[in-house]
């Protein structure tokens, strides 16, 4: 390794790399880059490579992992063996697990977990090349997969890092900076300038931490131009956007029309696919008496039918009770429930013939 | 412009009245919470690009077996949620040992969610015509965001999908759409089903997939800006029209079968 | 966690789809996917390679170090490739330590590197029996849509050919290119009803029942074989893999790695 630099500030102001006190590293990034995953971003920043991948809201094993009343954020901070000068061993370390946990916590302010009860959202950041800011870059990465993949945030998160070197402070450590300088205070912001991951070390003054504060807003509110950037582009750069009205909600009644009542016309395959022996025959007759009243007669006659559905019901209850596991918490709201859902599809309970004649 | 892309945390509106589904309020402005397109109707809602199915109760959706226990049949819905058939609510009655016959891992059927628990517990049904094991056709897999485009406006795409393909289809909820035709028809509607995706966010929509399913391959193509233009008051109208022929279409059907 | 499903619907389909002579993706059975090989893209490793074949993506990083020969070879330099299965190349892989298949994985590639003598180990001594350069090859996978195997053998080679040996950040001379000798690919077929296909996409590994990796040279030798997956093979099928096999890493070799 090289030596520590005698200056890291030469008398025009200029870093080792040219930049100024309050320069960025030059950053680029893409979003859904890997076809897995929910949501992903690659993103370079300076030397820095690293990717981050979303999965989630998923299902979480073992489930005494799982919250109740919201899901549970996993970030996994991860450097590949050869990102850095000394091969490292893969796997997690201390300082990886560190990392984890404070860029967890980074997002924990900023996305919707209430939504999702029970379930796991997964945050992986790789750093395939690290040239020092790593956790910054990957909470950057990870923040723009997030989005990817359709999580519910309040705001992106940004992150950089203000470092001192020659009793000045700087933006963005680079590897020397970060190396050999008096002090490297990683931050984390939402879009309003809430901080959100802090760490510091190093020797600082108040005055100098307070100065530190709007650097790294400063940093933070350009990474978040890139971020938004990125992520307006991905689709104007393919065509104008126009979205027709249907795009609001799903049309379940017009789904209902076009899917499922068509269904009719194969109702015979679909019983002999069951293997169940022939049903058809009941339903064309329950359907022809059906055709040939009135809209409301219609309804008259389904309520009939739903009282005798409620009556099975009540017996399958009984029977059930038994042997389902799910009957003892069930059976008590079933009874209404059921009422209440053979009113709401009037026009769609039926009931196979066979079935009655067993309960009756 | 109406509609625009937006990000999570973006201003959209000063007013709290205006926040629909996507979005909430903070210290009395509306921001959005998604990545995604606004949609400025009458309040304003964001549609995100991606996103997992969330199960919501009377939904449509296709499951697959993943366990049978004794009284129930765990499916896979594509969603963070598993859901729960149990055997009272199959349509007709069921021997616990016959479970596995009806059906067994790997299983596929259409289902809806009866009911939600605010634990997440999802209950299936089977209970209602159409609904039932799938023994044969495709499964196809879409993200649930782009459903919507699928069945188009009032059904108008599932309409057109059908009648061009010869196919029957059921769209779930979830993102999974079963298919059932002659094995090229059930390629072609693939393949559209495919391009909905792909340009899900272009005008014109349902005339492209038109044209395409009528044999003009590259009309769906990339370049064919132009044909887009004057091409929004068109597609209104042709929504329309082929909202009037699914009416149509149903109202024939259900006199077949009298 | 959550071993995806497949339906039974999707995989008789994709079953189905082969028996017919087709697949998925409309490739003829002895068609690669297409592949996308950048070399040195990671400028803090020795050597390193981006391979994209087809969606599923791997990065392959060389590093080397000076450390001690083994002992009953104490001429040579020592390969030590290892393969993580990162949770973020799939919805099915975990974090931890290596499970048996990446393991499986990274020591097909090794024995295919080692065995075809690939590199000139005895190159690679400083000090016979004191030091050596150890070569770490580290796969790391990114994005898991079939055949980790094959796009990990042809990063890792294609990973060595870039490699420079940093004899001078050691204070010991001059930087050398790593020897590299042979250049062995692997191809991996799966077995499909009577036929055999090459490099399976992640629906076609999930639906067959077995597969076959086979290493070959520059010279048509083989230099590595596995068979995994719990079904089995015919000796006919076999023979005819080996053939198509050392067949398709001679054109893999003359588009991807000659020009490296």
């Amino acid at each position: 390794m090289s030596d520590k630099p005698e200056k890291f500030i030469d008398e025009n102001g200029l870093r080792l790399d040219g930049r100024r006190v309050n320069e960025m590293r030059p950053m680029k990034m893409e979003i859904g880059v890997l076809t897995r995953a929910d949501g992903s971003c690659y993103l370079e920043w300076g030397k820095n490579k690293v990717l981050a991948a979303v999965y989630g809201p998923r299902e979480l094993h073992p489930r005494r992992l799982q919250k109740s009343d919201s899901a549970l954020i996993r970030y996994r901070y991860n450097m590949a063996a050869f990102s850095v000068e000394e091969r490292i061993r893969p796997g997690p370390s201390r300082r990886s697990i560190e990392i984890s946990k404070v860029s967890r916590e980074a997002f924990e302010p900023v996305v919707m977990t209430h939504l999702y009860p029970g379930a796991v959202i997964d945050v992986f950041a790789e750093v395939l090349q690290a040239d020092a800011g790593t956790r910054t870059a990957a909470i950057n990465a990870a923040s723009m997969a997030l989005a990817d993949a359709g999580i519910p945030m309040k705001g992106l998160v940004s992150a950089c890092a203000v470092g001192k070197v020659d009793g000045q402070l700087v933006l963005d450590l680079d590897k020397p900076e970060d190396n050999y300088g008096d002090a490297d205070i990683p931050m984390a912001m939402t879009s309003d300038g809430e901080i959100t991951l802090l760490q510091m070390d190093g020797d600082v003054t108040q005055e100098e931490f307070k100065k530190a504060i709007e650097m790294c807003k400063e940093g933070c509110r350009q990474i978040l131009e890139m971020q938004k950037e990125t992520l307006k582009k991905k689709f104007t750069k393919l065509e104008e956007v126009e979205i027709s009205d249907d795009e609001e909600e799903v049309d379940v009644s017009a789904l209902v029309e076009c899917t499922l009542a068509s269904e009719e016309e194969v109702d015979d395959v679909s019983e002999d696919a069951l293997g169940e022996g022939a049903t058809g025959d009941d339903e064309d007759l329950e359907d022809s008496d059906i055709e040939e009243d009135l809209e409301d007669s219609d309804i008259d006659e389904d309520l009939e039918d739903s009282d005798i559905e409620e009556d099975l019901e009540d017996s399958d209850i009984e029977e059930d009770l038994e042997d389902s596991d799910m009957a003892d918490e069930d059976a008590e709201g079933d009874e209404e429930d059921e009422l209440e859902e053979s009113f709401r599809n009037l026009e769609e309970t039926d009931i196979p013939e066979d079935d009655k004649e067993k309960i009756v | 412009m109406e509609r625009e892309i937006v990000i999570p945390g973006q201003l959209l509106s000063e007013n709290k009245t205006d926040s629909g589904p996507g979005t909430y309020v903070k210290d009395g402005n509306v921001y959005s919470l998604l990545y995604g397109v606004k949609n400025a109707k009458n309040k304003i809602s964001v549609i995100p690009f991606s996103g997992k199915y969330i199960p919501s109760p009377g939904d449509y959706v296709i499951g697959t077996v993943i366990e049978v226990t004794p009284s129930n049949w765990i499916f896979d819905i594509s969603s963070p949620y598993d859901g729960l058939l149990h055997v009272s609510e199959y349509p007709r009655r069921v021997d616990q040992d016959k479970m596995t016959e009806i059906m067994d891992f790997g299983g596929s059927a259409l289902l809806r969610i009866k009911d939600v628990s605010s634990s997440m517990k999802v209950e299936l049904t089977m209970r209602e015509r159409g609904l039932r094991a799938l023994n044969v056709g495709r499964i196809i897999e879409i993200t649930p965001a782009k459903v919507p485009r699928v069945i188009g406006h009032g059904g108008s795409m599932v309409s057109l999908l059908k009648k061009e393909t010869n196919c029957e289809i059921f769209v779930g909820q979830n993102g999974r759409i079963w298919i059932r035709g002659k094995d090229g028809e059930m390629d072609l509607l693939t393949e559209a089903i495919e391009l909905i995706v792909k340009h899900s966010h272009k005008s014109g929509l349902t005339d492209r997939i038109s044209l395409f399913l009528k044999g003009g391959d590259d009309v769906v193509s990339e370049k064919d800006e132009p044909f887009l233009k004057d091409d929004l008051a068109k597609d209104a109208e042709d929504e329309c029209e082929i909202r009037e022929e699914t009416y149509r279409k149903v109202d024939a059907l259900l006199e077949d079968d009298g | 966690m959550g071993n995806e499903v497949m339906s039974v619907l999707k995989k008789d389909y994709i079953y189905n789809l082969m028996l017919k002579g087709k697949r998925q993706d409309g490739r003829a059975f002895d068609k690669i996917r297409n592949i996308d090989l950048r070399t040195n893209v990671i400028e803090k490793a020795e050597g390193s390679a981006w391979i994209k074949l087809g969606e599923t993506e791997v990065l392959v990083g060389v590093k080397l170090q000076v450390g001690s020969p083994f002992p009953d070879s104490p001429g040579e330099g020592v390969i030590i490739t290892s393969m993580e299965l990162n949770p973020i190349a799939s919805p099915d892989f975990e974090a931890g330590p290596p499970k048996e298949g990446a393991i499986e994985m990274a020591r097909v590639t090794d024995r295919g590197i080692r065995e075809s003598g690939a590199i000139d180990l005895s190159k690679l001594c400083i000090t016979e029996g004191e030091e050596v350069w150890i070569v770490f090859i580290d796969i790391h996978v990114l994005n898991n849509a079939g055949n980790i195997q094959d796009a990990s053998s042809l990063g890792a080679i294609a990973a060595l050919l870039t490699a420079t040996v940093p004899v001078e950040r050691e204070g010991r001379g001059e930087d050398m290119p790593i020897p590299v000798r042979d250049m062995p690919i692997s191809v991996t077929l799966v077995d499909i009803g009577g036929e055999m296909m090459v490099d399976p996409d992640l629906n076609e590994e999930t639906v067959c029942d077995s597969r076959i990796t086979i290493v070959s040279n520059q010279d048509g030798s083989i230099s590595g074989m596995q068979k995994s997956g719990d079904g089995a093979l015919t000796e006919e099928k076999l023979l005819k893999a080996v053939s198509l096999a050392c067949q398709k890493a001679s054109e893999l070799r003359e588009t991807h790695l000659l020009n490296i």
